[in-house]
């Protein structure tokens, strides 16, 4: 890897750049490089970051260091994709002082992520734009900052009056249309203000985070080590598998703790597993919501059995529990090997019927080409990932730009469309259904035998970071952990891969009408739950009478498992 | 025709256009589900679910006596339309309107719809409603011209005319297309994919029904789905109504076998379609509206 050598490269230009300023630089773990700033020089940092090494910002971490003799924390994290490697700029704040300044007016990507940080932590980002609040709620009263240390998990404070956030004022002639906070189509509560002119849309405005649950804080006050991937897992009812991997690599980096090959071979096949999974049930649901209902029913019909696979190797449709510290806590049976290639050859063959359906149906075409365009700059601004970034010409991958599980030796290829539309969105999933049910394959073959779990130690050093991404099917997770000394986290952060994409919505619907509206942020595969950490169910019953499981297996399983189409 | 005999034949329009019409739905919602490898409601849901709406308390959105009595007024209009259309026989009321009436009656029921949605005053009623009248703006001239097509040839204004030149001279080309303009029309008409852009659940919600419920909106429904039949008897009916027995009961059946086809086709459309937007249903049947002007062009030259 050359790792090293940029590693290397950053810190020199650093030095140069920021001289007395940059207060140290440390390596730990070997793909992460620290460096410690006066809080002052983060803008410089940044700009030198952002335009000598084209670093993509991924998340700020604020923390409260104030046990530890250091006021608050700010930790800006980028990925240096091509170099495999991740830059932090961590800066001290007093807390008598707790102002920093913003990054957002040179990275508009950052803009969450540092309302948040005054949201949680109280650490104001001076110059910031939008002066409004992110994720508390309109009855949280000023002046709690619930990531503090000193907040317990369950305070409960009286609710404030008269602290409704400000909504954003429609510009002149235009119209608000309520997308929101409760709307059908888009299963979860998310409030989009949308400001028209006849059917076109002129502007918007977003308010979520109506269902925060402060699960960072739970990882941070009430679980242990080994609870927190439970935990994790519940952050997304689609990408589960996804957060508790992402949570246990970075407990396992932070420590240095090597996991067993067949443990990461099992991680990648699951993995893979789960996307294949979801890239099925998001192209049912972008049918859906051009009100093309048939592509729908196909897809979760094929997608049905993926699920039962799933429940056969790890006792659960989703939500699988398979992963700890270190390893897994389960093993794949040796027997279910075949029968995995056995499903997904009948899985990849619907889905080539379903591809060869879609791409050549001209009223798809006239929904979704010059849809939703999110440029390739504004793409890089913003930060976006995953799909939506790929949609827009930008090859990153976590899988393949920082290596995980055992993506080093099971090598996915990325798929990339360079228009930046909706239609080069469905592509890019379409495509990255396929490479899953490929690299699937390929896990299966090539799966070592051996352990599946490390031994941890008795102790767990604490002051240890460790960040790491797991590519989701709509973009990567990030994770970091900090640990501490109470057989918990000291702090873990969480970014899920719809913050970011949420972020250039706004972009995406400019100059579009009304109708493209659902479909341009069904595009993203939005997952607000994630986005706002809480747990989602992604079943539907319609089930009036009370029916025993067995009946309602009989009952789906009957009707699904024909297969195709009758 | 005799009082006596209108009064009949005006029963037998009415009791097939309100009472099989849910069947109808039914058996297209049995198809759609079959196309989608779903078992889908019973064939009798429509009627269940028309039971269960009329059951439940009547909520209105807006005051005043015309919206409470617009859906009543709505299912009246088609009703009205049912009377205006052969169905087997002769029209039943083809002395009180020509196709001229019969063209605003068709619109009639869309525009109580549009009246009630913007009275309820809700930003998705009104797009809705922008959006329905768009949609009628733009298929009505489709409609007209093909009825038109009709008109030239029997040389008549009056549906019963058409119909009677109709099953003297057996198939023509310019009723041909015309017939299939007239198919084309229909989908817009009764709210189907890839046109239901004025309903749109997943856009707005439903549209002009958003605030609809109970009662009024088993009246809304009942009289959507009953216009869908009545539509499709008049494509078969004026397009197509060979052979014919001279047998009202023999030529009713045939008429909704042909309606049930008709309606088999709609709802495949509807199930293999996404939604266009709003200026893309306008631009198609723009083009669909030039096309059929050729079908006119055949009817002058006597083709």
């Amino acid at each position: 890897m050359s790792g090293d050598d940029a590693g290397a490269r950053v810190a020199q230009a650093m030095q140069e750049q920021l001289g007395a300023a940059l207060h140290r630089v440390a390596r730990e773990p070997s793909d992460t490089v620290r460096l410690v700033i006066d809080r002052a020089a983060v803008r410089p940092a940044t700009l030198a970051l952002r335009d000598e090494f084209d670093a993509r910002f991924l998340i700020t971490v604020g923390s409260d260091r104030r046990e530890l003799g250091g006021g608050f924390g700010v930790e800006h994290i980028f990925s240096l994709d091509g170099d495999h490697l991740y830059v932090m700029l961590d800066c001290a704040v007093p807390e008598n002082d707790a102002r920093i300044d913003s990054i957002t007016p040179l990275l508009p990507g950052a803009s969450w992520a540092e309302r948040e940080l005054r949201d949680a932590i109280g650490v104001v980002p001076e110059g910031h734009p939008d002066p409004r609040r992110l994720m508390l709620a309109d009855d949280w009263p000023d002046g709690v900052f619930p990531l503090r240390r000193d907040v317990p998990y369950d305070l409960q404070p009286p609710p404030a009056t008269g602290l409704r956030p400000p909504f954003a004022d429609a510009p002149g002639g235009a119209t608000v249309l309520a997308m929101g906070p409760f709307f059908p189509v888009l299963e979860e509560p998310a409030y989009f203000r949308l400001f028209v002119e006849g059917e076109t849309i002129v502007g918007c405005d977003y308010r979520g985070f109506y269902n925060h649950r402060g699960i960072e804080k739970l990882g941070d006050s009430r679980l242990t080590y080994n609870e927190v991937p439970y935990l994790a897992e519940r952050i997304c009812g689609i990408c589960g598998f996804i957060h508790s991997t992402c949570y246990c690599q970075a407990v396992e980096k932070a420590i240095g703790l090597e996991v067993p090959r067949r443990a990461r071979f099992i991680r990648t096949l699951m993995l893979e597993l789960e996307r294949v999974h979801s890239h099925l049930l998001w192209l049912g649901i972008a049918g859906h919501i051009l009100g093309f209902d048939t592509v729908l029913m196909q897809t979760w019909r094929i997608r049905e059995p993926v699920m039962w696979l799933a429940e056969e190797i790890s006792g659960n449709r989703k939500t699988y529990g398979m992963n700890t510290v270190g390893g897994l806590r389960r093993d794949l049976r040796a027997e279910l090997v075949p029968k995995i290639l056995e499903v997904l050859a009948v899985v990849e063959r619907e889905s080539l019927a379903v591809r060869d359906a879609i791409v050549g149906d001209t009223t798809l075409h006239a929904r979704t080409r010059g849809v939703g365009v999110l440029t390739r700059e504004w793409a890089r601004s913003i930060c976006v990932v995953g799909p939506t970034a790929r949609g827009s010409g930008l090859a990153i991958d976590a899988r393949v730009d920082h290596p995980y599980a055992a993506y080093d030796e099971v090598v996915p290829r990325i798929a990339v469309q360079g228009d930046g539309d909706t239609w080069a969105r469905l592509l890019v999933r379409v495509e990255e259904l396929l490479e899953s049910i490929r690299l699937v394959r390929e896990a299966a073959r090539a799966m070592p035998t051996g352990p599946i779990l490390a031994t941890l130690p008795e102790q767990i050093p604490d002051g240890r970071t460790g960040v790491t991404l797991v590519e989701a099917p709509r973009g990567e997770a990030v994770h970091y952990v900090m640990t501490g000394g109470d057989n918990r986290p000291y702090r873990w952060r969480v970014r899920a891969p719809t913050y970011p994409n949420l972020q250039a919505v706004p972009a995406m619907i400019e100059r579009q009408t009304i109708a493209d509206v659902p479909i341009v942020l069904g595009s993203i595969d939005p997952c607000f739950s994630c986005t706002e950490r809480l747990e989602s169910v992604d079943v539907r019953s319609g089930a009036r009478r009370v029916w025993t499981r067995r009946e309602l297996e009989r009952v789906t399983r009957s009707v699904a498992g024909k297969g195709g189409a009758r | 025709m005799s009082a006596g005999s209108i009064v009949a034949v005006a029963s037998v329009n009415l009791a097939v256009a309100l009472l099989l019409s849910p069947l109808l739905e039914g058996v297209m919602r049995k198809l759609k589900a079959a196309l989608h490898s779903r078992k889908g409601p019973p064939v009798i849901q429509p009627y269940l679910d028309l039971a269960k709406l009329l059951g439940k308390e009547d909520l209105r959105s807006a005051p005043g006596r015309l919206y409470a009595l617009t859906p009543a007024l709505t299912l009246g209009a088609v009703a009205a339309l049912a009377l205006l259309v052969p169905m087997g026989g002769p029209p039943p009321l083809a002395g009180a309107g020509d196709i001229i009436v019969l063209l605003y009656v068709a619109t009639a029921s869309a525009v109580l719809l549009v009246l009630t949605a913007l009275a309820g005053r809700g930003a998705y009623g009104a797009v809705g409603s922008s959006r329905e009248i768009m949609v009628l703006l733009s298929v009505e001239p489709v409609l007209a011209v093909a009825l038109v097509v009709g008109a030239v040839k029997a040389k008549t204004l009056a549906l019963d005319g058409i119909l009677a030149w109709q099953v003297g001279h057996g198939p023509t080309i310019s009723m041909a297309v015309a017939g299939v303009a007239f198919f084309l029309a229909l989908q817009a008409q009764v709210g189907k994919l890839p046109f239901d852009v004025a309903e749109a659940d997943q856009e707005i919600m439903g549209g002009p029904l958003i605030e609809q419920g109970g009662p009024r909106l088993a009246l809304f429904r009942w009289a959507l789905w009953t216009k869908q039949l009545v539509l499709a008897l008049l494509l078969v009916e004026l397009f197509a109504p060979w052979p014919r027995s001279g047998v009202l009961a023999i030529d009713l059946a045939l008429a909704l076998v042909k309606a049930l086809v008709v309606l088999v086709l709609v709802a495949v459309v509807d199930t293999v379609n996404p939604r266009l937007k709003v200026e893309q249903t306008m631009g198609y049947f723009m083009r669909v509206a030039f096309s059929s002007l050729a079908a006119l062009a055949f009817a002058v030259i006597g083709m």
